[in-house]
Parts: C-alpha cells; sequence; structure tokens
C-alpha cells in the first residue's frame, strides 16, 4: 500500500512539474530567430552610402566628359554614415543573437544519461534498484532541473526584455531612418541627376538618330528601373525593422507572462510578418 | 547656438532636392529663352544644391549616432550580460557530469572496490578536468 502511495505520488510530482518546465519560451526563440534572420539582410543590401557617392562620381565624370586615369572620388562624409550605420546594425543584431539564444532548450536539455548508467548498476551497494525506477529517478531529476532552469531564463529574459525595450526601440527607430530615410533619400538625388543628364541630351538636341534617341530613353528608363528595385529592397528592411519594434514591444508587454498561448500566437504573426518580409526582400535581392 | 538635429539635417537636405528640381524644371521650361552662358550656369547651381543636399542627407546620418549614444551603449551591455547567463547555463551540465562521476566513486567505495575506486577517482578528476562545451 505504502509502496503504491509513493508511486502515485511520484507520479503527481512527475506530473506538475512537467506543467511547470513545459512552459516553453519558444515565442521568444522563434522570434529573435526571424529578427536575426531579417537584420542580417542588411548585409546582402544591394547599396550603401559609399556606393551612392562613387556613382556620383562616375555621374559627374560622364556628364562633364572627363577622362582621368582614375576615378577621383571625396568620400569621407559617406563612409562615415556607413559606419554608422554598421554600428547600428551590430548593436541590435549582437542583442537579438543573446535573446534568441537564451530560451534555446538545448541550453537546458541536460544529459543524464551517465547518471541513469550509475542507478541502473546493478548493485548500488546494498540497494537493488529497477531500471524503471532509476528512470523515473533520472526523469525526474531532469525535470527538477529543467523546472529551476527554465524558471531562471524566464526570470532572466524578463528583466532583459524589460531593460533593454526601450533602447532597442530608440535604435530600431533610429536604423529604420538610415535606412529607409537617408539612404533611400540618397537615391531619389541619383534619379533627379539621371533625370537632367537625359533632359539636357534631349534639349539641346545632341542625340540626333532615332536608334540613339531610342537608346537614350531604354537607357534612362533601364536606370530608373534599377532605383526602383533598389528603393524597394530598402523600404522592406525597413519595414522588418518596424515589424521587430512591434514585436520586441509585444514581448515587453507580456515579460512576465512569457509562457502564455496568446502572448505565443501574437509572437507567432510578428514573426510571420517578419520571414513575409525577408522573402519579399530576397526577390528583390536577386 | 543650438547644435542640428538629424530630423533639421533631413529638413534642410529635402529643400536642397526641391531647390534643384525647382531649378530644372525652369531651365527646361524656358529652354530656348535662356542664353547657353545662363543655361550652364543654372544647370551648374542645379548640380551643386543636389549634392549639397547629398551630403547634408549623409551628415544627417552621423548626427543620428550622436543622438543615440545611450542607447547604444545601454544594448551592448545587456548584449553582454545575456552571454554571461548563458556560460552559466552551459556549465551546469559540467556539474551534472562531476555529480554523475562522484556518484560512481560512492558505488565503488560501499563496495569496497579497490580498483573501483581508483578508476573513479580518475573518472572524477577527468570530468573536472574537462573543458566546459
Amino acid at each position: 500500500m505504502n509502496k503504491y502511495r509513493l508511486k502515485s505520488k511520484l507520479i503527481l510530482i512527475l506530473f506538475a512539474l512537467n506543467l511547470v518546465s513545459c512552459v516553453n519560451l519558444k515565442s521568444v526563440g522563434d522570434f529573435s530567430v526571424s529578427s536575426i534572420e531579417s537584420i542580417k539582410n542588411y548585409e546582402l543590401i544591394d547599396y550603401s552610402f559609399l556606393q551612392h557617392c562613387l556613382d556620383r562620381c562616375a555621374d559627374e565624370a560622364i556628364r562633364l566628359y572627363e577622362i582621368k586615369r582614375a576615378q577621383e572620388c571625396s568620400c569621407a562624409l559617406y563612409e562615415d554614415a556607413d559606419s554608422v550605420a554598421q554600428v547600428f546594425y551590430n548593436t541590435i543584431e549582437g542583442y537579438f543573437v543573446g535573446l534568441g539564444e537564451l530560451p534555446n532548450n538545448e541550453l537546458t536539455t541536460y544529459s543524464s544519461e551517465a547518471l541513469l548508467g550509475v542507478l541502473t548498476t546493478e548493485e548500488v551497494g546494498p540497494l537493488q534498484i529497477d531500471e524503471r525506477t532509476a528512470s523515473a529517478f533520472s526523469s525526474l531529476s531532469n525535470t527538477l532541473l529543467r523546472a529551476s532552469t527554465d524558471f531562471y531564463r524566464r526570470k532572466k529574459l524578463a528583466k532583459y526584455i524589460e531593460d533593454a525595450n526601450e533602447p532597442i526601440q530608440i535604435l530600431l527607430d533610429k536604423f529604420e531612418v538610415i535606412i529607409s530615410t537617408n539612404l533611400k533619400g540618397e537615391l531619389r538625388f541619383r534619379r533627379e541627376r539621371l533625370y537632367a543628364y537625359y533632359m539636357d541630351m534631349k534639349m539641346s538636341r545632341t542625340v540626333l538618330s532615332d536608334y540613339e534617341k531610342g537608346q537614350a530613353t531604354a537607357d534612362y528608363y533601364h536606370a530608373l528601373e534599377e532605383i526602383k528595385r533598389k528603393e524597394m529592397e530598402l523600404e522592406v528592411f525597413g519595414k522588418s525593422l518596424n515589424e521587430i519594434a512591434k514585436g520586441h514591444q509585444v514581448l515587453y508587454e507580456n515579460r512576465n507572462e512569457l509562457s502564455v498561448k496568446s502572448l505565443q500566437n501574437l509572437a507567432k504573426g510578428y514573426s510571420s510578418n517578419i520571414k513575409a518580409l525577408i522573402s519579399e526582400f530576397k526577390k528583390l535581392n536577386h | 547656438m543650438a547644435n542640428l538635429t538629424s530630423d533639421q539635417a533631413k529638413q534642410l537636405s529635402d529643400n536642397f532636392y526641391y531647390l534643384g528640381m525647382a531649378i530644372g524644371d525652369f531651365r527646361y521650361e524656358n529652354w530656348d529663352k535662356l542664353s547657353l552662358e545662363e543655361n550652364k550656369e543654372l544647370s551648374e547651381t542645379q548640380n551643386m544644391l543636389l549634392q549639397t543636399g547629398e551630403d547634408i542627407l549623409a551628415f544627417s546620418t552621423t548626427l543620428i549616432m550622436d543622438e543615440a549614444v545611450d542607447s547604444l551603449a545601454k544594448i551592448n551591455s545587456i548584449a553582454s550580460e545575456i552571454q554571461g547567463t548563458i556560460k552559466k547555463l552551459s556549465n551546469i551540465q559540467k556539474g551534472l557530469n562531476v555529480a554523475a562521476a562522484i556518484l560512481i566513486l560512492g558505488v565503488a567505495i560501499v563496495n569496497r572496490d579497490t580498483k573501483g575506486i581508483g578508476d573513479s577517482i580518475k573518472g572524477v578528476y577527468d570530468t573536472w578536468k574537462a573543458p566546459i562545451r
């Protein structure tokens, strides 16, 4: 009878602990993984401030029909702007990598095989432990460990999310401005310069044959198309930064209930929005 | 005088862009009325306005850095704290391995197994010395 009670109690304890340890931090982990993937697209962006400066120099040389042995460009200001963007990128990426690693279950799925091996030894001193009981003990110890570390991780995660929310919102917002307003804004100037170049050509009637006229028009629209593609790429990247910021805000608002199902669904929504933008970005990037 | 903000720099850049655009439109609308020299001069002015606008926009980006310096520092320190926590969690596996090795030693002692005791002590030592994964 006593043996039966002990077994029932053990089962009950295991069940309760499993409920606690099953509290998963998947919502934070999945959201961070999507965020990292999206942020890393920065490295794939087909444009930079420096590139813009070099393109401008080339456009100027073409406009003035300047042929030199090497292109002379002063781009220090543009290189500085790229360095600033790089600092934002590194900082934001570093934070999300950490945030993504902490809820990773592999960190707390400790192997209890060694312990199990010892417990199933036929003779543990004067005691005899059968394999099933040993397995139950092992499972219990693992669950206890998982429960304690899950609790620790939840507590830590909640603290990090709380501390990071305000600065990360600022950084994501500023990074979005750098990419979708400033870098994209530079392209607007390039578009205007091209317009002036081809309009001057048209108005001064320097192009005479129909073929040349057609070629010049085709070149102009081809260049515009390329600018448009780059602008869209930058815009999509900017949108994904906004989605990441919104998702982080939701995590912050629910930081003390990181295991709640509704939060998992909410975070999933942001993760899939980010994933959709990642795939849109990739289409534009090819 | 207060320092220029990134927003103000962006607005300035917009102004230069629209001015450059307006001069271009003026040139094309009055193409036949303008002398070659006047047209050239206006074209150069248009070009300079566009270049200045571009430069201001790049400069605006460097101003953002000054405005976000506190947030950058905060996030960097939180990221290192997270790394520290992860390291602590990884050490738990080592603790478990050492506990299992000590348990084997305990069993050997209880069994008065001299060879087992020798082997177990080596086992505990090796596990303890093993690098943290």
